[in-house]
């Protein structure tokens, strides 16, 4: 599903050019669940928003099921991005004008799903999160953990075929670390891809594959478990 | 996506409501200040228009160049020249002649009593003696009567229905009944036409027929000289085509060459076509109607308005794009998800236009509470109704696309381009400090339009402040000045009504004249001084009065006595200007000596009269000479003494009736008529008083939200500064400093700019003040004060905070 060969990106300023990524080979399969580790500055956010096409690699190669998109105009990543994957940031970035069904119903209106199917999905997913007696408040008025389980609804409303999550419990204790952390598993197990950025090895190993990464590099590559 | 996009919007709206509020007004403020300008140009610029042939209708006018007085332009063409006009210019589909009077008009007794009924005609109304092309060309419609050719005839007279309908409640009961004009005209009513339109320059209340004035030519003063040329004889036609225009000047141009231009003669009379879209706006000409407005006023009112509706726009932009790092989590997020930049920029458009839509709508709703502001700096009539008026509702239709686009254009296109990866990291963009300029420059436009209009504003309060204290050489105070008739009867009880009035105590001067001291009216005559043997280089304008008019109106002399009693003219006093002109260096030495005018006898000069105003103060002194001719007293003033003035002009209505029934006593104190003159400037000094405040009311609204963005953005620093030791007058300072910064620039281009507009406005008056510097400094005092007010809340407000919670916000 995703291929880079020597991905680079490198940060300028003015005066400081900083190299977040160097030389990244990896290859994630369908179905796969991959977790991503390193220390903070190692470039793994880096990766995971150049993957998620919401940053373009300065030079190298992003095969995206084989077509070559990393030098692709915003408007086309765009495209791709919004029928092929979903986001999970570690700060939830709910937009707190609007409700939780709201929030969670967004990315159909860009995929231009009727009303009706709209509702539908919208309130599968919310009474699969249980959080759907939530529906029409606003994030403020949750707690870190339902914010949390919104934005997975949200992402996955789509179907993407690929979930990146960017540190998706750093924001959470460990009870509803946990259940986030369920939910993507079983995500990964009903067959989406999932790309996880983290901290945390305990975390990491819900994946089937750890990535770690050192200064823009990746220097290990460890099967927790086997891909099926 | 519509309703999520308005969902979203009000959300926003309502979440900030700071900004919401700011916007939100100062777009109310802005465009019920647009729509009441608009409402002004639109009444103005529709002037004439409802003559359906208004695009082919042309008066002819007249042009000079005078060695010693410059340019000339009147409405005038003499009677001979008129024949030549009528049948010489082919361009012509019609052309008629035309008279303006104003009478009194009577119903008479047919028992020979008093008149049953008797008006006069309103101020700014004018009747017209024309011909039956005058139906032609103005189209006036029939309501009963007719047809045209009626105008061909002596003694007929055709009414305006609402003229119609002051003698009968039924205007059709007019028809065939004998009028009386100045109790002189006997006149058959042979026809009822409707009113003309309000917004004409012609609000003709009755036409009689030009063979009815020559009738009575003596009476009208109708001279078919070539040398007498009378702005109330005008001559008006319609085009074949509008675009014979050039033509039909190029044959003018050889009439006039044939008809004034002497041997070795370079300057002289020359008529030109005056097209009626034209004539509203052309000041060179003296005015029918309630009045005339420049082109270049009514532009620098439109600018005013543009300018009032950029300003709130300018909130706008300022306060969204600095609101723009708020809101780049949100952009980032809406981008992650698939949002495309159209899309984006549809929503914040949406949000635009939905505070656009609330402004337009309370923006009417406020303008209609402002209407009776808008007539006291316009001539827009009392009674409209902005709500009903379809053209109101299309300027708005197109106001709300162009605000919405001008006020969320940039805002939208600013928030859009945010690439999302620094957008989600809430990191602002690069170009948004490009931003902060645009938003300086912006917060200085503002204040350079609201400083402009404040010194616009002090400056024409001075210069009315000038006028109005300036000693016109007369005395105003408690003259009340009517209107008479000339006729033989009304002229042999003139001395009986004088008596009459004298008999009352507390009058104490009466005088019958030809003029006020200070007039509109112009009378002057080529003239000759003592033995020269030639016409001076210059005329001399005349007024015409009794021996009582130097004490009625407090004139004073320099030399020799005020003339002695006659009807005719014998003898007259001049003023010093003439004496000047004349190079006569003693006012003494012109005692005794003479004058002679055009081809009359001589005049002998009793008197000098110290140079009093007798045009507004735009104009210098006229070289002047006032004398004797009982047969020009269409005017009276009355000296009263202070005290029961309801009475006085009670007991004086009642003397007047007694002795001319016929007649109606109405008149003006004599200041009222002098305010008049300056009634235009007043409209200036309110106009710019009011759109000032507004603009200073608009920009300080913008401050107040930036001051506030400012105040949020620098919390951290100033909880920081407060933890090592700075005071709170420090930080209120340090926040306002800036802001004060940017009005100080302001001033700095405002103050030339100003300076030179007024300089070229304070131009026209012959007698005006010299800018001082102080109109500057109090200005920019003014403006520092109302900003730091503005900010010191902000400002007061972060730097009196706990230093604490800004920290662990952090």
């Amino acid at each position: 599903m995703i291929k880079t060969n020597d991905l680079n990106k490198v940060y300028q300023t003015d005066e400081v050019e900083t190299t977040a990524l160097h030389q990244v080979n990896i290859e994630i399969k369908q179905g796969e669940f991959v977790s991503v580790m390193g220390p903070s500055g190692c470039g793994k956010s880096t990766l995971l928003n150049v993957l998620g096409m919401i940053d373009g690699p300065t030079s190298g190669e992003y095969l995206f099921n084989g077509e070559e998109i990393g030098h692709l105009s915003e408007r086309k990543r765009s495209e791709i991005r919004k029928h092929n994957l979903g986001f999970v940031f570690q700060s939830f970035n709910l937009i707190d004008e609007l409700t939780v069904f709201e929030n969670v119903e967004l990315p159909m209106l860009y995929t231009k799903v009727p009303s009706g199917e709209r509702k539908k999905r919208v309130e599968e997913l919310l009474e699969g999160m249980n959080i759907m007696h939530r529906r029409n408040h606003f994030p403020q008025q949750l707690s870190g953990g339902q914010q949390q389980r919104v934005a997975v609804a949200r992402a996955i409303v789509n179907r993407p075929k690929l979930i990146l999550a960017d540190e998706p419990t750093g924001n959470l204790d460990s009870s509803n670390g946990d259940e986030v952390m369920k939910i993507l598993s079983e995500l990964n197990a009903e067959g989406t891809t999932v790309l996880m950025v983290t901290h945390s090895q305990y975390c990491a190993e819900f994946g089937n594959r750890i990535i770690r990464m050192l200064d823009g590099q990746v220097v290990t590559e460890n099967v927790v478990k086997q891909y099926l | 996506m519509l309703k999520n996009n308005l969902k979203i919007a009000f959300r926003a709206l309502s979440k900030n409501k700071v900004y919401t509020f700011v916007t939100f007004f100062g777009l109310t403020v802005g465009v019920a200040a647009a729509l009441l300008i608009f409402r002004m140009l639109s009444y103005e610029l529709s002037y004439n228009k409802s003559f359906e042939n208004h695009d082919r209708m042309v008066r002819v006018v007249s042009e000079q160049t005078l060695p010693q007085e410059g340019e000339s332009y009147t409405v005038c063409v003499p009677i001979p020249a008129m024949d030549v006009i009528m049948d010489e210019v082919p361009q012509f589909e019609k052309i008629t002649r035309v008279k303006e009077f104003w009478v009194t008009t009577s119903l008479p007794d047919p028992n020979g009593g008093p008149p049953l009924k008797k008006f006069n005609m309103e101020t700014d109304q004018t009747a017209f003696f024309t011909e039956p092309a005058f139906f032609d060309i103005f189209q006036p419609e029939w309501i009963i009567g007719g047809p045209a050719e009626i105008l061909s005839e002596p003694g007929v007279i055709i009414l305006t229905e609402s003229f119609a309908s002051k003698f009968y409640d039924d205007p059709a009961q007019a028809m065939g009944q004998t009028l009386v004009l100045d109790n002189v005209v006997e006149v058959e009513v042979k026809g009822i036409i409707k009113d003309f339109h309000d917004q004409t320059d012609f609000p003709v209340p009755f036409l009689s027929s030009w063979e009815t004035m020559k009738a009575h030519r003596n009476y009208f003063f109708y001279d078919e000289n070539m040398g007498s040329c009378s702005s109330n004889n005008q001559l008006f036609g319609l085009l074949k085509s509008q675009d014979q225009l050039e033509e039909a000047n190029t044959v003018l141009a050889g009439i006039s060459e044939k008809l004034y231009r002497r041997e070795n003669q370079n300057s002289f009379r020359k008529h030109v076509l005056q097209p009626m879209s034209a004539l509203h706006f052309d000041e060179r000409y003296g005015h029918s109607g309630t009045h005339r407005t420049s082109m270049s006023r009514l532009r620098i009112l439109g600018i005013v308005g543009i300018l009032i509706l950029i300003m709130a726009c300018f909130n706008f932009i300022n306060l969204a794009t600095a609101q723009a790092s708020l809101r780049a989590k949100e952009v980032g997020v809406r981008k992650t998800l698939g949002s495309s930049k159209r899309q984006l920029i549809s929503q914040f458009l949406t949000e635009t236009a939905l505070i656009v839509f609330g402004a337009l709508i309370f923006g009417l709703v406020l303008a209609s509470l402002c209407l009776p502001l808008l007539q006291r700096i316009s001539h827009v009539p009392e009674g409209i109704n902005l709500f009903s008026d379809p053209q109101v509702w299309l300027f708005l239709g197109g106001l709300s696309i162009l605000v919405t686009l001008l006020a969320g254009l940039y805002p939208s296109l600013v928030l859009s381009r945010f690439k999302p990866i620094r957008a989600l990291r809430n990191q602002v963009p690069g170009n948004l400090s490009g931003g902060v300029a645009l938003r300086k420059s912006l917060v200085v436009l503002q204040f350079v339009v609201a400083q402009g209009l404040v010194i616009g504003a002090i400056i024409t309060l001075l210069q009315l402040d000038y006028i109005r204290s300036r000693d016109l050489g007369f005395s105003d105070d408690l003259v009340y000045t009517f209107g008479i008739g000339i006729d033989s009867s009304t002229l042999e009880k003139q001395l009986p009504l004088k008596q009459a009035f004298l008999e009352i105590p507390t009058v104490e001067k009466v005088s019958f004249n030809s003029d006020q001291p200070l007039s509109g009216n112009t009378w002057s005559s080529n003239f000759r001084y003592d033995t020269r043997p030639e016409d001076e280089q210059f005329s001399i304008n005349l007024k015409f009065a009794d021996t009582d008019y130097r004490e009625t109106f407090g004139l004073s002399l320099v030399a020799g006595q005020w003339y002695e009693k006659s009807d005719t003219v014998r003898q007259c006093v001049v003023n010093e200007t003439l004496l000047r002109k004349l190079g006569v260096e003693r006012a003494q030495d012109a005692v005794g000596k003479s004058l002679r005018l055009g081809a009359s006898r001589k005049v002998e000069i009793t008197g000098v009269v110290e140079d009093f105003h007798t045009h507004s103060l735009h104009q210098e002194h006229d070289p002047l000479m006032i004398t004797t001719r009982k047969a020009y007293y269409w005017e009276a003033g009355a000296k009263i003494r202070p005290g029961n003035i309801q009475g006085t002009l009670s007991a004086m209505q009642k003397a007047f009736d007694e002795i001319l029934p016929e007649q109606v006593f109405e008149g003006r104190f004599l200041d009222e008529n002098i305010a008049e003159f300056y009634a235009d400037e007043d409209r200036l000094a309110t106009t710019c008083k009011a759109f000032g405040l507004l603009a200073i009311l608009i920009s300080c609204l913008g401050l107040f939200g930036l001051a506030a963005h400012s105040a949020q953005q620098r919390v951290k620093e100033i909880g920081v500064r407060k933890v090592l030791g700075a005071s709170t007058t420090g930080i209120v300072g340090l926040l306002s400093r800036d802001f004060l910064k940017l009005v100080l620039i302001a001033l700095l281009v405002a103050a030339p700019l100003a300076w030179f507009l007024m300089q070229r406005w304070l131009d026209n008056f012959a007698y005006r003040i010299d800018i001082q510097w102080w109109v500057f400094v109090v200005t920019g005092g003014l403006a520092v004060l109302v900003a730091f007010l503005t900010i010191s809340y902000q400002s007061l407000r972060a730097a009196m905070a706990n230093p604490v919670d800004s920290l662990r916000n952090e």
